[in-house]
């Protein structure tokens, strides 16, 4: 039994809902050319894209994978969070990487690649991207349907009714109105679950207090509860690949750096990643004080993944559950509608370039736009629905992540700042960082293999995915004798 | 709070500067949006006259 009140709050989900389709939907008649649908005409300007970002990157899974590492690991499962403001600041004062990338004009990333590795790599590294990007992503509709059944109280059997219907509302207005009404909804998304974050995470620190957070995770995990490096389950090596993870995912994640693209010029995308830099600290801190008031209030459960839901589930009053439901609908709906269009910009811009020899028409190229974006609806409701998850959410969308996140920073370094780099490097690297993520993916299935790939662990794999891939592109490139092309003199 | 002073500070700091931030955020993007809005009605003018005078 939980707070949730049909009349009070499922009226406040409801408004909710209709004014994010009817926002969605407005925008649709400016979309007049692909460059309208996949990069909003770049017209975004800073608060739009602050908003736009920070949304984007709190979806309901978030909440859960940040809130059970604040349950397993206490404060110090907060330490992603810390590195990706720090990386995030970092890019966004220097410009590193992401001022060449948005001054070539490029719309996707791989586009960038055919001026410096060819057009082979750059269809190469859609695939990875879509790949990579597409499994991290099959697990977001049944973890978001899990919060949202566990905290109303609904029946699990209608799980899957209310995460297909959630998803086709987010696909329709995704596929008529593209990056504008991303952009629009964000915004109202931002808004709405920034209210309910904050609202909740109040009335937690208010109801437990912090003297109860802290004695619980001193009970339960002692110093190891407050430092990553003397955790057991973390380490010096849990520190290092959350900082490789963490620092790629900035230079190359497709949602994060669409922002980039879509910003009005090179300033302003600066701006939204220096701006938006601390919003990743409040990203796994904030849901992390949820799942350790879970661990004070309830104690050990079985699934440390539901414990988050199931402690707001009763502690949140009628009223407030409907403004929580409502913001985590909002954290989805702007996740699931980025996810689509950005995964869906690279297989049109990258992987369908080989059989555009000619120049589409804009009409035609929305066509297809819209129609990528359908399939890839589909496909999240397929797989999203049987892929039974093993381990730790985070981890699962780190190792997922890390088949691209590896390669494509590193061949974004070498494509902006090395002039020997070239195709073989740009190869043997996309490579090696799509072989050592998806042979531990398997071996973790496999129960022959499951054990060796338990000792192995997924942080070590991840760490020597990030290293072999740098030393490929630098061991391939030197062994091809020919000098690179300087990207400056082709973007001049 | 003294022994544990860094998580109380940053919990602290996410709770005050994401209030801040929201609220200025929520003003200044829905300029942005309209501003955005406009930039491309004029675009799509503009474009629409080059297109009718040849």
């Amino acid at each position: 039994m939980t707070n949730f009140n049909w009349l009070l709050d499922g009226s406040i989900v409801g408004v909710y809902l209709l004014a994010t389709m009817a926002a969605g939907l407005m925008v649709r008649k400016y979309v007049g050319k692909v460059e309208h649908f996949l990069v909003a005409g770049r017209e975004m300007d800073v608060y739009l894209g602050i908003a736009s970002l920070a949304a984007t990157e709190f979806g309901i899974v978030t909440c859960m994978y940040t809130a059970q590492n604040g349950y397993e690991k206490g404060f110090a499962g907060a330490t992603p969070g810390i590195l990706m403001a720090l990386a995030m600041a970092a890019v966004g004062l220097t410009g590193f990487v992401i001022k060449p990338l948005r001054d070539s004009g490029v719309m996707t990333i791989p586009e960038l690649f055919e001026k410096k590795f060819g057009p082979r790599i750059r269809w190469a590294a859609g695939v990875v991207i879509v790949l990579g990007g597409l499994l991290n992503m099959g697990v977001f509709l049944r973890t978001g349907g899990q919060f949202l059944v566990l905290v109303s109280g609904l029946d699990v059997k209608y799980l899957e009714i209310m995460m297909t219907a959630l998803l086709v509302g987010v696909a329709v207005y995704t596929i008529l109105g593209g990056m504008l009404s991303v952009l629009v909804t964000d915004y109202l998304q931002f808004i709405v679950m920034s209210a309910g974050l904050i609202v909740v995470t109040i009335l937690i620190l208010m109801n437990v207090g912090w003297e109860n957070l802290v004695n619980s995770v001193e009970t339960h995990y002692g110093a190891g509860g407050f430092n990553p490096f003397i955790n057991p389950t973390m380490g010096w090596q849990y520190v290092l690949f959350n900082l490789m993870l963490n620092t790629a995912a900035v230079l190359t994640w497709q949602t994060i750096i669409v922002r980039v693209l879509a910003a009005k010029d090179t300033d302003t995308g600066r701006k939204v990643y220096t701006r938006t830099s601390f919003f990743f600290v409040c990203r796994f801190l904030i849901p992390g004080v949820w799942g350790i008031a879970a661990l004070a209030s309830l104690g050990p459960v079985a699934n440390s993944l539901e414990a988050m839901p199931r402690y707001l589930g009763t502690a949140v009053p009628p009223g407030l559950m409907g403004l929580l439901i409502a913001a985590m609908l909002a954290a989805d709906m702007s996740t699931d509608s980025s996810y689509m269009l950005t995964w869906g910009s690279v297989i049109y811009n990258d992987i369908m370039a080989p059989f555009r020899k000619t120049r589409w028409s804009e009409k035609r190229g929305l066509f297809w736009n819209r129609s990528i974006i359908a399939f890839i609806g589909v496909f999240l409701l397929l797989y999203g629905l049987w892929y039974p998850l093993k381990g730790d959410l985070w981890t699962y969308l780190g190792v997922t992540g890390t088949i691209y996140l590896a390669s494509i920073s590193v061949l974004l370094i070498a494509c902006c700042y090395w002039r020997r780099a070239n195709s073989w490097g740009a190869g043997a690297a996309i490579l090696i960082s799509a072989v050592i993520p998806i042979t531990y993916l398997v071996m973790e299935q496999l129960p022959s293999t499951a054990n060796l790939a338990k000792t192995i662990g997924p942080y070590y794999s991840g760490i020597a995915t990030y290293l072999l891939s740098g030393a490929a592109m630098v061991v391939g490139s030197l062994l091809k004798p020919q000098a690179g092309i300087n990207l400056q003199a082709r973007i001049a | 709070m003294a022994k544990h002073w860094f998580w109380w500070f940053m919990t602290m700091a996410c709770v005050v500067w994401y209030s801040t931030v929201t609220i200025y955020v929520a003003i200044k993007g829905g300029a942005d949006i309209r501003h955005m809005l406009a930039r491309l009605d004029a675009t799509r003018a503009r474009e629409a006259k080059e297109e009718r005078e040849g």
